[in-house]
């Protein structure tokens, strides 16, 4: 999976329909309320039975931000109240301790995240204190591979806090720029200069973080080609080690702040794809590897290498190199991943706070994933992740006859070879150049819940389109 | 947790449930019976045909110590695992029941069951009521041989675990001990799963569930097996049926 992708606008329109992202198959919106407390609890003692149980990988969210980005569509509180980090934390610190005694103390972490929100909403020393508390809970690896990494708005840290953060033992960061074009900027409500992120990026390095990643968006309002072009440069200037390039989805229905965005000032398709097309080239031609998806990292970069070995594996975090993990989410709305099931806190903060102050886990919906998920899940998880799907392995795996189990599948992913998105080849079919940018429209193929309506209280399932 | 019949890696060779002539594929009695030229349309004339039990679930008790021992009964898919409680409260693993395998032979001179029995995953049973097996033991010689044999082969068990070998050995001869029983009945000797927690291996070895992971860690370093989740695969059965030779000898 190490080529360029191929860039077809006209075929690139034609597959651009909404469709989940797949950091999780069954998706978020198959979870329902019977998955609760009980069942989380058997699911983590199960996960302890394995006979060499799977090291942990710790999500904490936090929810808060300084201002907010109009683009917006992840689950976060505006509030200038520094003090509400103390009100979270406390809270968070009890589910620390309810949650880690599930799990049997020779655990070892080997990942630990941070996302938000604003993680840099809480100050160095809260951080510490809170990366403190999950050390004493848990058993932190000690191998070099240990990720502790942190998502950050370069707008509210400067260097000192950079060093700061690396004391505590941040080794990966990344931080959020969308785009430096002052007219999209302000578009969006974020103004952030190229000065104060390229500071930020030089204090990772100077610190000896291991790894810094940059996130831009595109389909933003008042993007254009120039703008853009001028950003990619810039950022490719800083060097990152990888980069995340996401589409801007626009459902102000579903994400309140996209209110704010004038729909007129969207680009059009077209545009949005000249952008993308921008994007990969110049990012190719600046020695970038494709990773999938939206990503990109530099050869020497460990996803880079792990997707050489065959081992990436991709979660709610993205794409990593912690394949045999399981996921504990800790905070509001954090999503887990235990043995064979998915599991998530309460999206509003007041549910999530009044579980735990009545002593309990702050699961409110999940499931539990049966043997057609797990299988689905897996080749969904190998098409993400390296491109292919490895038929002859998965006949073997799970005692099925592929082209028996898989007919309905394989009749919607009939036109798709059509168009030369994939290619079958003995014992395995193949993402070709064309196709690797419409990962998500062949895993769509073989989800079985897609025609499906999710739980009726939370109607249709809504996702953004797959450019 | 798991609600998949053991082992899931053979569906193909999972027990098929036999019919009125035919035994089912792991009846662990059928080798006696046809031993003695009885099949199972003799057996049905006896009256003696065995009662279908199950799925029991993961969990669920197939009985407990102290119920009145009124039947035997044979695994025919999943695991059973056998076990009492000392005086403190701990646990202590006295086996696993695979299919094919009898359990409540220990019960046969008692009136009581002496330990309990808990499905690990989905279980299905042939149940043989005690007064009636008596009786089929008087037409069928064989029978009552079979029956100590397969007593006798689970003390054994129990014995060879109790002397002063290392980890690593306890640990071989218990996977070659699996993967033997496993081949017996047409299963594959080198693809399973491992349905009970690693804390009742851990008790059944008489080694700390940390001691179990290392071990099998270290196992799966040195190449002799890979481990995912519960699935077991030996790619060296040879290497650890040389660690186990010792405790199988015996």
């Amino acid at each position: 999976m190490a080529s360029t992708p191929a860039f077809d606008p006209a075929l690139l329109r034609r597959y651009d329909r909404p469709g989940p992202r797949y950091t999780s198959y069954p998706t978020a919106p198959r979870f329902h309320p019977g998955f609760g407390e009980a069942q989380l609890r058997d699911a983590a003692q199960a996960s302890n039975g394995d006979p060499i149980p799977r090291r942990l990988s710790l999500y904490v969210h936090v929810p808060f931000c300084m201002s907010p980005c109009f683009y917006c569509g992840c689950n976060r509180i505006i509030t200038r109240d520094l003090t509400r980090a103390d009100t979270y934390l406390t809270r968070l610190y009890r589910e620390i301790g309810m949650t880690a005694e599930l799990f049997d103390r020779d655990r070892e972490v080997i990942q630990l995240h941070f996302g938000g929100g604003t993680p840099n909403f809480l100050s160095p020393a809260q951080l510490q204190e809170l990366v403190d508390c999950l050390r004493r809970h848990f058993l932190f690896s000690s191998s070099p591979d240990l990720d502790l990494s942190i998502e950050l708005d370069p707008r509210f840290i400067d260097p000192a806090g950079i060093a700061a953060l690396a004391k505590v033992g941040f080794n990966r960061a990344s931080l959020g720029v969308q785009d430096f074009d002052p007219a999209v900027q302000e578009a969006v409500n974020r103004i952030q200069s190229v000065e104060e992120t390229r500071a930020v990026v030089d204090a990772c390095r100077a610190h000896g973080l291991r790894s810094v990643n940059i996130d831009l968006i595109y389909g933003l309002p008042k993007q254009s080609l120039e703008g853009f072009a001028r950003t990619l440069d810039t950022v490719i200037g800083m060097r990152p080690d990888r980069l995340a390039i996401y589409s801007y989805a626009h459902l102000p229905e579903l994400f309140k702040p996209q209110r704010q965005i004038d729909a007129a000032d969207l680009p059009d398709t077209d545009t949005k794809l000249s952008l993308l097309q921008l994007a990969i080239d110049k990012l190719t031609r600046a020695g970038y590897v494709y990773i999938g998806m939206d990503h990109f990292a530099l050869p020497d970069d460990d996803l880079a290498r792990a997707q050489e070995r065959g081992s990436l594996h991709r979660n709610f975090m993205g794409y990593t190199t912690h394949a045999d993990s399981d996921l504990i989410g800790l905070g509001v709305s954090a999503i887990s991943h235990i043995g064979d099931s998915f599991s998530q806190n309460p999206r509003d903060l007041p549910s999530w706070q009044i579980a735990i102050d009545e002593g309990r886990l702050p699961v409110y919906r999940g499931m539990r994933l049966d043997e057609d998920d797990l299988l689905r899940a897996d080749l969904i998880q190998q098409l993400m992740c390296q491109g292919e799907i490895p038929v002859a392995a998965l006949e073997r795996r799970y005692a099925i006859d592929f082209d028996t189990y898989f007919a309905d599948a394989l009749e919607r992913l009939a036109p798709l070879a059509a168009d030369g998105l994939v290619r079958h080849e003995p014992g395995r079919i193949l993402a070709t150049t064309r196709g690797r940018l419409l990962l998500r429209n062949i895993a769509m193929c073989f989800d079985r819940y897609l025609d499906q309506p999710a739980d009726a209280s939370s109607g249709q399932p809504r996702f953004s389109r797959a450019i | 947790m798991n609600d998949t019949a053991f082992p899931r890696i053979d569906r193909r060779v999972l027990a098929d449930d036999g019919d009125a002539l035919n035994f089912c594929s792991t009846c662990a009695f059928s080798q006696a019976c046809l031993s003695q030229g009885m099949d199972k349309s003799a057996l049905m004339d006896l009256h003696v045909l065995v009662e279908h039990v199950g799925p029991i679930h993961a969990g669920d008790h197939v009985f407990r110590e102290g119920d009145p021992f009124d039947a035997i009964a044979a695994v025919r898919a999943g695991t059973v695992k056998t076990y009492v409680v000392d005086r403190d409260g701990h646990e202590h693993v006295l086996g696993f029941h695979l299919p094919g395998e009898v359990i409540g032979l220990n019960a046969i001179d008692e009136e009581h069951y002496p330990c309990n029995a808990v499905a690990l995953d989905t279980v299905m049973l042939c149940r043989f009521s005690f007064p009636k097996i008596s009786v089929l033991a008087t037409r069928v010689p064989g029978l009552q041989q079979h029956l100590f044999r397969l007593l006798s082969r689970d003390i054994g068990n129990a014995a060879l675990l109790a002397g002063d070998w290392t980890a690593d050995q306890r640990m071989a001869a218990f996977l070659v001990g699996l993967s033997r029983r496993l081949a017996a009945r047409g299963f594959s000797p080198d693809r399973f799963q491992l349905t009970m927690a690693r804390t009742d291996i851990a008790n059944y070895l008489r080694l700390a569930p940390e001691t179990v992971s290392r071990v099998l860690k270290r196992f799966q370093a040195d190449g002799l097996l890979k481990v995912d989740r519960r699935e077991l695969e030996l790619i060296h059965r040879d290497q650890l049926e040389a660690l186990a030779a010792p405790i199988l000898r015996h």
